[in-house]
């Protein structure tokens, strides 16, 4: 068909004199999802990502929030800083997305924080340094997974109301996470008046740790509070626990449930009456069931994805933070920046899959303490766990 | 507790003096210090794991593998970042080539194995426990049988004297109709063989690990600077010496402090006998 002067002079007319409104409805809603997908930080981008699809292919599948579809603008970011904050960049400036979800490892939203906030871009943050969250300087942000100073208490209040402790132990790595990590956890227990009678960094590739674990026995501690992402350290924690013929819990970080554990224990028992740090919505009670909540998503998932190679938290967390975004977008009407950060600050108890969130103008950690607690380290199926004892 | 400072402390001990003698023997062949000695340790151990616990092999054909693999590095070492440095020896050139060596063979290592520790299989499966364990005496066994084997070498064979000869003056040797340039090869090939024994021996301790290697560099490196460059027995006491009073160092000041309180002692030693514990000064013609 040939187009004269004329009639493309009249369809721009035309075009001109359609309501905005209109238009918008028919734009789809952008959201950047920027994600670690390769690289040595992958395995939690992967889990949220399956997360994250399911829960766009779900809306879209019904046609959408308000007759406008879920466009994912999905960039890799091999969880390096730098090419964090390019794919930042480039998501806001040329995309110009709704909202974004990600990145997802702390170094790299310390980094890319900041520009989300000059270009006031709702975002949803799954990291857990405390600073990255605030809400005067970045109005914009809210976490929707714990801080570091919710996993700290939930530890601390585990060892201290239901493993009873009196006296601890509190050991980490001897990396920048771990020596910061055992700072805030011995300054936790001891404001909790519980005594700290053994603290230190060990060095990850120490081949022997029955020298700590021995000081640790004759200070008299009741429970080993293990900060460590390290697998080699934590076995060799758990070996030398068995052979000291000591059998005081070890509570703490979530790698002390990995696989690799299982193959580095020299006896499967010396797994057991380990803690990690785990959610009651991927928790498994002593019936062996999860919520009921949990368990209709695993069902519905089924055949979609693998559930068995990633944690559960990771994928149910994705489908939290699609799901945040367009009930946003679907309540106000609008994907305005102002309108879904406005909305989000009026949840309260907002029922998510993998917790409940609450925010406010002045509290963007929306995670709900109380749903952080310990699980059987060595109980993992399914990409979840079953609780630690003391939560009938 | 006594009990398991010892067996802990001599068993790394052993393994730093194995590592320790690794230098010693591709230093007497070369004059050149190769900083692969611990990627060898480190090589034992993950091809131990390799054929025994992954492939499946039974003990005695994984350790022979095993060493094999070990050796085979050992001569590569001599190729590729030895024997093109050889020429401008006092320009230290070597320091590069070997460690970036090491490196690459550290960086395969991390991404063909693991980034993890992976398990090493259970040698004999003997169920003592405690300081009796297998794991603690395995590698005190092999230092025992690596220095003995060594003495025979040295002391009853054509080819150990040969080894001697060229450590002792390379020129001479050479001109007396010595295959100065296969006895060096070979001397890299029984630094492989030792180096990998150290691994395998310690890798039910150290677990197959890739960075094992840069550890047992460093560690490995400062009984053959305690006992004298080139001195074997010297290695074998500082290794045990300093594998005592790192685990002893562990329980009494524990954590990170321990590595402190022995760099210390290193220190020390070396600003007041700066020829190593057993070496003897060697006089230089100004």
């Amino acid at each position: 068909m040939k187009l004269t002067r004329r009639e493309l002079a009249l369809g721009t007319i035309a075009a001109a004199t359609i309501p905005a409104q209109a238009r918008a409805e028919a734009e789809p809603i952008r959201i950047g999802w920027l994600a670690a997908l390769t690289g040595p930080l992958a395995s939690p981008s992967i889990g949220f990502d399956r997360g994250v699809r399911f829960a766009t292919d779900e809306i879209n599948a019904k046609g959408g929030i308000n007759g406008r579809k879920i466009e994912l603008v999905v960039r890799d970011t091999q969880g390096d800083p730098t090419k964090a904050v390019n794919a930042t960049q480039e998501v806001i400036s040329r995309f110009k997305v709704h909202a974004i979800w990600g990145p997802t490892n702390s170094g790299e939203l310390l980094a890319t924080t900041p520009i989300m906030a000059r270009a006031k871009v709702p975002s949803l943050v799954a990291g857990v340094v405390n600073s990255l969250i605030d809400p005067t300087k970045y109005p914009n942000a809210f976490r929707v997974t714990p801080s570091n100073i919710q996993w700290d208490a939930a530890v601390r209040n585990y060892t201290i109301e239901k493993v009873k402790a009196k006296k601890v132990a509190v050991v980490a790595d001897a990396t920048g996470y771990g020596t910061a990590a055992l700072a805030d956890s011995v300054a936790g227990f001891k404001a909790a008046n519980i005594e700290v009678v053994y603290s230190a960094t060990i060095d990850p590739a120490q081949p022997d740790v029955s020298p700590d674990i021995l000081r640790m026995k004759n200070a008299g501690a009741d429970a080993i509070v293990a900060w460590t992402v390290s697998s080699g350290l934590a076995a060799r924690l758990m070996n030398a626990r068995a052979e000291a013929g000591w059998d005081v819990p070890i509570v703490g970080h979530p790698a002390m449930g990995t696989g690799e554990i299982g193959k580095l224990v020299t006896k499967p028992a010396n797994w057991d009456k380990v803690y990690i740090i785990g959610y009651k919505s991927c928790s498994f009670d002593d019936a062996g069931k999860l919520p009921a909540r949990t368990q209709a998503f695993v069902d519905a998932a089924k055949g979609k994805f693998p559930l068995n190679d990633t944690s559960l938290w990771w994928v149910v967390s994705g489908v939290d933070s699609i799901r945040l975004i367009a009930e946003a977008v679907e309540k106000t009407g609008s994907s305005d920046a102002d309108k879904i950060i406005g909305y989000w600050n009026t949840l309260t108890n907002w029922p998510g899959l993998y917790g409940t969130y609450s925010f406010s103008t002045t509290e963007h950690n929306g995670f709900h303490t109380d749903e952080i607690v310990m699980q059987r380290a060595n109980s993992q199926h399914d990409g979840a766990f079953a609780l630690a004892p003391g939560y009938a | 507790m006594l009990a398991a400072i010892l067996a802990a402390g001599l068993a790394v001990g052993a393994t730093y003096a194995l590592i320790g003698i690794t230098y010693n023997l591709m230093f007497s062949a070369s004059r050149v210090m190769s900083f692969t000695a611990g990627q060898l340790g480190m090589a034992g151990g993950v091809l131990g794991a390799l054929f025994i616990a992954r492939l499946g092999l039974p003990v005695i054909p994984g350790f022979i593998l095993a060493l094999a693999g070990c050796a085979l590095i050992g001569v590569v070492t001599e190729y590729v970042a030895v024997r093109p440095v050889l020429k401008a020896l006092d320009q230290h050139l070597y320091v590069l080539s070997t460690l970036g060596l090491a490196l690459m063979i550290q960086q395969f290592t991390a991404i063909e194995w693991s980034t993890e520790p992976q398990p090493f299989p259970r040698l004999l499966g003997l169920s003592t426990t405690g300081p009796w364990d297998e794991k603690f005496w395995l590698p005190i066994l092999a230092c025992a049988v690596a220095v003995g084997g060594l003495e025979y070498l040295y002391r009853h064979t054509l080819i150990g004297r040969a080894f001697l000869a060229i450590a002792e003056d390379n020129f001479a040797a050479r001109a007396l109709g010595l295959p100065e340039r296969n006895l060096r090869i070979a001397s890299f090939a029984l630094a492989g063989v030792v180096g990998g024994l150290a691994g395998f021996a310690s890798g039910e301790l150290l677990l197959a690990f890739f960075a094992n290697g840069a550890m047992l560099n460093f560690l490995g490196f400062v009984p053959v600077a305690l006992g004298g460059l080139g001195n074997n027995r010297g290695a074998v006491i500082g290794g045990l010496a300093l594998g005592l009073f790192q685990q002893a160092a562990n329980f009494i000041v524990g954590g990170v402090f321990a590595s402190v309180a022995v760099f210390t002692v290193f220190i020390l030693v070396l600003l007041l006998r700066p020829q190593g514990l057993f070496g003897a000064p060697v006089a230089r013609r100004v």
